[in-house]
């Protein structure tokens, strides 16, 4: 029998995950399994372009950063002709990680701590001790780390294991502007990421978080506690005092459900969307008028102007990451097993700009990503009732059909529907079953 | 106030707060702070200030007020069942006084939070690290103008939290 056992190991799936996607509808199980989740590591998180870093967490020759490309661990360098090599963080030895920390400098480049191979940025294999040992067995050539396709957009870098993925400009598509959105508000062309980050996680599958965030008729029933918590103490402060910026963000929660219905919902092919309306404080007038005449003489009157107009939402760029550009934060999706992810939130400093645009960065991502965050703190709490409900019952199919006769308009390359919409899950759902579908 | 004198008032309103927040009186629990205060858990002990970037917690009292309502609301499904604690505060020190009798302090505190969700051994969590109060001196005796807590898992990844430390 141990040759059955073998063929039942190698064995293709004998269901297609493509099915678990109707019309409408998805099948409970692409939260709760297991093995579609390794699938998902398999077919998505190894084809997709995945957000990995910005080019400014590595200013200097050797500097690196360890990120994921879904369970995969990469290590990020750079070299001493400038550029940025992602490789496997995983001796070609023994097979332990060669580097433990989330960022630091390596000029020297990576030595595993078990036989001290060390190798270059580029995951070329520069020196292995007691060579002689190896004399005519062990060619250093045949053990190089094979290179992670790295590429970026706007300093922004991403990568992919699959050799044949399509350019990142193509993958990108129309969500580039939003990437564009958050660079141009820069004026001085560049954007430094904070070495400060916030992470927090939940006992919940990755895509809860992607289906939740552009999903404008929860925060109205999830969040009401804290509306009513901070109108509370709205109405508590003495004359003239003003609001909290934390409290207004909270209030904004509230806003009736005509204005999410009023404002556009866009998505575009392979699972990407962002909603219009940023929905949250405006910066102060004098902030407002010192960093507008930096914007002019950065871009020009007109692009200035088009920039500071652009008012966007949430960017979720699937599967990966999601983007608030007028709040310079970047929020990483990190699978970890079916029912565990993390989120890492980034702020960014625009050089050039008031030091208040930065604040209020902080303090969206704080409010936006900290787990003691009262509005982060109801959506992972709901995460994780969905994990536990969907664990029983006999309904198995979990509909997706809010507004799904009410698409406004298809054009090139993206189409509108009404923010109230569940249309942006129905676009994941639709390059889910795209990368799944095929085993190829 | 001689030497030992302050330091044993100071110990004594650290622990008083700390009392408050297990007892859930957080009334009286904000009634320790100033009106411009600071609650604030960074994500780095290299933090310098509140400005420098993200934190776990980073609350004026108006946020802190809305937390405290929130925590007695049975409508704040993330946070109900409200989180028990139970803090061991050891080591108060007083770091340095200013000449207009601010006092700098620091302790070590030792938080255990249980939250009833049916996760058996997770339902409970153990925090930790360094809490440092600075205390202004007011009309009704020392307030506290900030309050900071250095995590020793600063850095790490959090699931939600929704009691204050």
């Amino acid at each position: 029998m141990v040759g059955g056992m073998a063929t039942l190991l190698n064995s293709p799936p004998t269901f297609d995950p493509a099915a678990l996607v109707r019309p409408g509808l998805v099948h409970r199980s692409v939260y709760t399994d297991a093995e579609i989740f390794r699938l998902e590591m398999e077919r998505i998180f190894s084809r997709a372009w995945i957000y990995l870093a910005h080019e400014s967490e590595m200013p200097a020759a050797g500097d690196y950063v360890r990120r994921h490309l879904g369970t995969q661990q990469v290590i990020l360098t750079r070299d001493r002709d400038g550029a940025v090599h992602a490789i496997p963080n995983r001796c070609s030895h023994r097979g332990a990680t060669l580097c433990a920390f989330d960022r630091g400098s390596a000029p020297g480049g990576h030595s595993c701590p078990y036989h001290g191979w060390n190798f270059a940025a580029d995951g070329r294999l520069r020196g292995v001790p007691q060579r002689s040992n190896y004399e005519g067995v062990l060619e250093l050539g045949d053990y190089d780390l094979q290179p992670v396709r790295v590429a970026a957009y706007r300093g922004f870098l991403f990568g992919t294991l699959d050799a044949e993925a399509v350019p990142l400009v193509e993958f990108l598509g129309h969500m580039a502007t939003s990437i564009d959105d958050l660079v141009d508000r820069s004026p001085s062309g560049e954007v430094v990421c904070s070495p400060h980050v916030l992470r927090h996680h939940y006992r919940g599958n990755w895509k809860l978080s992607f289906e939740n965030l552009n999903d404008t008729i929860h925060p109205g029933f999830a969040h009401s506690a804290s509306v009513v918590s901070a109108k509370a103490v709205a109405a508590g402060l003495e004359e003239g005092e003003p609001l909290a910026a934390s409290l207004g963000m909270m209030l904004a929660n509230g806003k009736p459900i005509q204005f999410f219905q009023d404002l556009d919902m866009v998505t575009t092919p392979r699972g990407h969307s962002y909603i219009g309306g940023h929905m949250g404080a405006n910066y102060t007038a004098d902030t407002q008028s010192a960093y507008a005449q930096a914007l002019i003489a950065h871009h020009g009157p007109d692009k200035a102007a088009r920039v500071l107009g652009t008012d966007r939402h949430l960017m979720l760029l699937y599967p990966s990451s999601t983007w608030h550009a007028r709040y310079q934060t970047v929020r990483i999706v990190r699978p970890v097993r079916h029912d565990l992810t993390e989120i890492i939130g980034y702020t960014f400093r625009l050089p050039g700009a008031p030091e208040e645009t930065y604040r209020n960065a902080v303090e969206y991502c704080t409010g936006a990503n900290s787990a003691a965050s009262p509005v982060i703190a109801d959506d992972l709490e709901v995460y994780e009732r969905i994990m536990d409900g969907n664990g029983f019952d006999a309904r198995e199919w979990v509909p997706l059909s809010r507004g799904l006769r009410e698409d406004r308009e298809t054009v090139a390359g993206f189409t509108r529907s009404p923010a109230t919409s569940e249309a942006f899950i129905r676009n994941q759902f639709a390059a889910w079953a795209d990368y799944m579908g095929s085993d190829a | 106030m001689s030497d030992a004198g302050l330091r044993e008032t100071v110990r004594a309103l650290i622990e008083d707060e700390a009392r408050l927040l297990d007892d859930q009186d957080f009334e009286a629990w904000l009634a320790l702070f100033t009106a411009d205060c600071r609650y604030w858990v960074p994500v780095s002990r290299e933090q310098a200030t509140p400005g420098d970037g993200v934190a776990h917690f980073n609350d004026d009292k108006q946020l802190m007020a809305a937390r405290a309502h929130r925590l007695l609301n049975p409508r704040a499904f993330g946070a109900e069942p409200s989180p028990r604690t139970a803090h061991v505060v050891s080591g108060v020190r007083i770091d340095a006084v200013d000449d207009d009798g601010t006092v700098h302090a620091s302790s070590s505190q030792i938080i255990l939070e249980y939250r009833r969700r049916d996760r058996f051994e997770e339902d409970s969590r153990v925090f930790g690290g360094r809490v440092r109060h600075v205390l202004r001196a007011t009309g009704g005796g020392l307030r506290i103008a900030v309050k900071r807590v250095d995590l020793v898992n600063a850095e790490g990844s959090m699931n939600a939290l929704a009691a204050p430390f």
